[in-house]
């Protein structure tokens, strides 16, 4: 034995380290581990551990996958399974369902509890323990699940509806296929092939898609009876009644085990009737996907496994808190549209739940021009420099009659190429713009004055920007007759007298920022 | 209800016979429509709620001014506690304004977030790939005349600037003025949010000084003519020397790159067709919009069918959209080279007038096809007050000191000054500088664009 609790050992921590790579709704994951599990009844405790486990302590999003996990291994497995976490089996839906998002509700309330319900396990017991069950559905009435949506029943039919029906009955043949190969298994299920070519191809009236569906409901019951075939001759396990206390008072479903209706409860692609009257056949009927125009091309956990790669890669990059609301919202465009560009262009009813980007994650609005920034620090610190911003342009048109500082001519091809938006903008180019401003200032207020030349006798003068006259006054420190609070204008010799405000400079030079460096040579050339 | 200091400034209003004010509620989802003849000013301010004007959202108890304009306020949501309401004094019957909940901005919506998804999946590779970067969305809107394509290019624009985008705005259609003057084609980042007020809704560039929203900074390139078959060689010419300068820019300017190009065409059909593959091959077009015409997006399928990587796709065009005529192009042609060189209500500018010595300039003229085999050709304009007086002479990048009239065809434009009179006696030429300083001693373009001070 030693050397047996020796592979038990081993076989547990692969088991726990597959378990912690269901990261996704991945269907082989599952089935490989559904299948050790069943091998190995031995360890059944250690294997309920691991999962137990990993519903607790996963995050939100992949409880539900380890759930499934528990829920395939009880179903396919049953005993000693269903028996051993049985009891426990309410704590843990409650919280899966409990730290689960909205989607994640709806799935284990119409779909896993539902199964759960009708599923019975070799010798006509419940799966799970009818207390345990009836909490669950106490705890689900009050909660208000599952939500009622009218449009989930009666799907209309269309190539597609039944595309999506033929590809659940081609995946499920498939892998019964691998599992136990049958030449009549293989004729159906190359029918089915068939059939699916046949859908794609072209477009069907309603009444051959009618036919086509009834077809499919053939295939499907067969399928119920052969499965019946192979599971009644096998051994039934002893169940112990103890732990099925309420098992003669279940509800009077279908006598046999049925796992291909029961993959289909499971993956929500079947829904069941949720009260069939007692003796009558349950009501089966197809349940349309949530998003629509998303056609399931191929392995459905390739592209849950890709999803989860790009969402890794793309969680390396950083971003504020607004851009990660518009990265979230824009994912789900981008899914849409992958599919059917125009489809989305005509059809997508954008909600405001959708357009947080453009309203509410910027809810802080400049009330006097009603541009929107974001509350995230990034978010205050423009909208700082863009009231400071108003406040200055406030302040210059007002105390100016004219406006004709620093105004430009359009750019040439190169300079435009080259040239930066942010120069022109409130945010980035303040930095830099203030203390290019200050050091101008200080500059200016030590020698703000432009002595008019020794040989030039007319004192009056004119700002070469703002066109404004300029009287010169004698100061008596330096001696001289001097244009105050004015520059000389930049290239220009000592006897020159082309001056400006020191105002005027600096606004033009702000202004200008980089491209004044080229065409401040170009303008003296003019 | 009343709003503080409101009832004051009414009185201004009453001069030009104010009829008192209108408060307008419009419902979530719904249009106010208006047409604003011109010469007629509405006055009106958004008391609660959110409005938008072709995506750019309007400021709350700010009042607004628009003139000779066929626009909509558009209110996309409505909150638990606000009503979307807009207060306007109605002074004049000339204007016609009502409610329409017949939206198609759901669609348009749904065009942003197909645009916007397209950039973020760009910006994200380009950070995560530094060395294989990819260049955002390049849009084009084709239709037919009067099918709302440069609101939608508005619209785009400007919930790009919402979702903290750059996009290129591209305008091709020579008929308007998109950040300058009419006969030109221009390329504009949209880096800040656009000015409803101004004359075609875009607003002022760094031409116009300090201003009350940030200035944009276009490229010019001059056609000349507002019509693009009157010199059909020169017009795709210009647009693929603009489409040169606008890829050299998305390759240096890792905002532009992201944000991507949206490009405003004038009215184009199937006909036009090489017109269209000139545009999608110079601007590497990935994605064309076709406006409320089916049979132009099928033609146009078919047409494209071996660009695999060119998604074509049709939104409907509004309900809403009103002919304009001949006279109101007219008008808001003038309104735009108006504003270039006085600005307006809220941001005046002084234009200079001075007098140049026809001697000391060159002037070109561009052929019209039908004069000459070639088209692609400028010759020196002899000048005389008839083909000068009030009309747009365009002063190009390049210096006087080069003597043929060939090169004027790889250059853009300084900016446009306007003649008043042309002495020919003197040989003096009297115009209108868009501010003081020199007149550029640069080659100048005559152009077909008149303008009556």
């Amino acid at each position: 034995m030693d050397l047996g609790s020796d592979n038990a050992s081993t076989l547990l921590e692969d088991y726990a380290q597959s378990v912690s790579e269901l990261t996704f709704n991945s269907r082989p994951i599952i089935d490989n581990l559904t299948t050790i599990a069943q091998e190995n009844p031995a360890n059944a405790d250690g294997i309920l551990n691991i999962i137990t486990n990993r519903i607790y302590k996963a995050i939100p999003d992949q409880k539900l996958y380890a759930l499934y996990l528990l829920d395939s291994i009880c179903k396919t497995a049953g005993n000693p399974y269903n028996i051993l976490v049985g009891d426990d089996i309410f704590k843990l839906f409650s919280h899966v369902f409990q730290l689960g998002n909205e989607t994640i509700r709806n799935t284990l309330s119409s779909k896993l509890f539902e199964s759960w319900k009708v599923t019975k396990v070799r010798g006509n017991f419940p799966l799970f323990p009818r207390e345990q069950l009836d909490k669950i559905k106490t705890f689900l009435d009050k909660a208000g699940y599952p939500k009622k949506n009218g449009n989930g029943n009666s799907p209309d039919l269309s190539n597609m509806t039944l595309i999506e029906d033929t590809n659940s009955l081609i995946a499920v043949f498939q892998s019964r296929l691998q599992s136990h190969p049958d030449a009549k298994l293989s004729d159906r299920f190359n029918a089915l092939q068939e059939l699916k070519k046949l859908l794609l191809s072209q477009q069907m009236k309603p009444a051959e898609l009618k036919a086509v569906q009834a077809q499919l409901n053939t295939i499907k019951e067969q399928d119920n009876n052969h499965n019946s075939n192979i599971n009644t001759p096998m051994p039934t396990p002893a169940t112990t009644p103890a732990a099925t206390p309420g098992a003669s008072r279940v509800e009077p479903v279908k006598n046999e085990a049925d796992t291909l209706f029961q993959a289909l409860l499971l993956y929500g692609l079947v829904k069941v009737d949720q009260d069939p009257i007692p003796g009558s056949k349950p009501d089966y009927s197809i349940v349309l996907p949530k998003i629509k125009y998303q056609i399931p091309k191929g392995d459905l956990s390739n592209s849950a496994l890709q999803d989860i790669l790009t969402a890794n890669l793309h969680s390396s990059i950083h971003r504020s808190e607004y851009e990660k609301i518009k990265f979230g919202e824009l994912q789900v465009v981008s899914k849409q549209i992958a599919s059917d560009l125009q489809g989305f262009l005509n059809n997508n009813k954008p909600r405001i739940s959708d357009l947080n980007f453009l309203y509410d994650a910027k809810s802080s609005k400049c009330a006097l021009c009603g541009k929107r920034f974001s509350t995230d620090t990034d978010g205050a610190t423009k909208k700082r420099l863009h009231l400071d911003w108003h406040f200055r342009i406030n302040k210059k048109l007002s105390s100016s009659t004219s406006n004709v500082q620093s105004r430009n001519w359009y750019l040439d091809d190169y300079d435009w190429v080259n040239f930066k938006d942010d120069a022109l903008l409130e945010f980035s180019t303040s930095e830099t713009g203030e203390t290019k401003d200050a050091g101008i200032v200080a500059k200016t207020n030590k020698v703000a004055f432009v002595a008019v030349p020794a040989n030039d006798s007319n004192m009056n003068n004119r700002c070469i920007i703002c066109r404004e006259s300029v009287k010169a006054t004698y100061n008596d420190e330096l001696g001289e007759w001097c244009w105050f609070n004015c520059v000389r204008a930049p290239g220009e010799g000592k006897n020159s007298r082309k001056i400006m405000h020191a105002s005027c400079a600096v606004e033009s030079s702000k202004k200008r920022g980089a491209e004044d460096e080229v065409n401040g040579l170009k303008k003296q050339k003019v | 209800m009343s709003i503080p200091g409101f009832g004051a400034e009414a009185q201004v209003y009453s001069e030009t016979g104010s009829k008192g004010l209108v408060e307008v509620a419009i419902p979530e989802g719904s249009e106010w429509r208006i047409e604003v003849p011109h010469k007629t000013i509405l006055k009106f301010k958004v008391t609660e709620g959110v409005a938008e004007i072709f995506g750019t959202e309007l400021p709350i108890n700010v009042e607004l001014q628009i003139s000779g304009t066929k626009t909509m306020v558009y209110a996309p949501i409505i909150y638990e506690t606000f009503k979307n309401k807009t207060v306007m004094s109605n002074e004049s019957e000339e204007i016609v304004e009502y409610l329409s909940n017949d939206s198609v901005m759901a669609n348009y919506i749904n065009l942003h977030l197909v645009v916007e998804a397209m950039r973020q999946q760009v910006s994200d590779n380009n950070i995560l790939n530094p060395t294989e970067l990819q260049s955002g969305p390049r849009v084009l809107i084709v239709g037919n005349g009067n099918s709302g394509k440069t609101s939608l290019a508005k619209l785009l624009s400007a919930y790009a600037i919402k979702s903290d985008s750059t996009p290129v705005l591209v305008n091709l259609n020579p008929r308007d003025g998109v950040f300058s003057l009419p006969g030109s084609l221009t390329a504009t980042p949209i880096s800040d949010s656009l000015d409803v007020e101004s004359a075609n809704g875009w607003g002022f560039t760094t031409t116009s000084g300090s201003l009350f929203h940030n200035p944009k900074q276009p490229i010019v390139k001059n056609y000349g003519f507002v019509d693009v078959n009157e010199n059909l060689d020169l017009y795709k010419y210009q647009v693929s020397k603009l489409g040169v300068t606008v890829l050299s820019r998305l390759e240096e300017d890792i905002a532009c790159r992201n944000g991507g190009v949206i490009i405003d065409t004038p009215a184009l059909g199937i006909k036009d067709f090489t017109v269209i593959e000139n545009i999608v091959s110079d601007f590497e077009v990935n994605l064309i919009v076709v406006l409320g015409n089916e049979r132009l997006m099928i033609d146009l399928k078919k047409r494209f069918k071996h660009k695999s990587a060119l998604q074509i796709v049709k939104v409907p065009k509004s309900e809403g959209l009103v002919e304009v005529d001949e006279a109101f192009i007219r008008r808001t042609q003038e309104e735009s080279i108006k504003e270039y060189f006085n600005g307006n209500y809220k941001t005046r500018l002084s234009p200079f007038k001075t007098d140049i010595d026809v001697n000391d300039h060159t002037i070109y003229k561009c052929v019209l096809s039908s004069d000459v085999n070639s088209a692609l050709s400028f010759l020196p304009a002899e000048p005389s007050s008839s083909n000068l007086d009030n009309s747009i002479l365009a002063i190009t990048q390049l210096p006087s000191t080069h003597k043929s009239g060939r090169e004027l065809l790889n250059t853009s434009i300084l900016g446009y000054v306007h003649v008043s009179k042309f002495d020919d006696a003197k040989g003096k030429i009297k115009v209108l500088l868009p501010f003081p300083g020199g007149f550029p001693r640069n080659m100048l373009i005559s152009t077909n664009i008149g303008f009556n001070e």
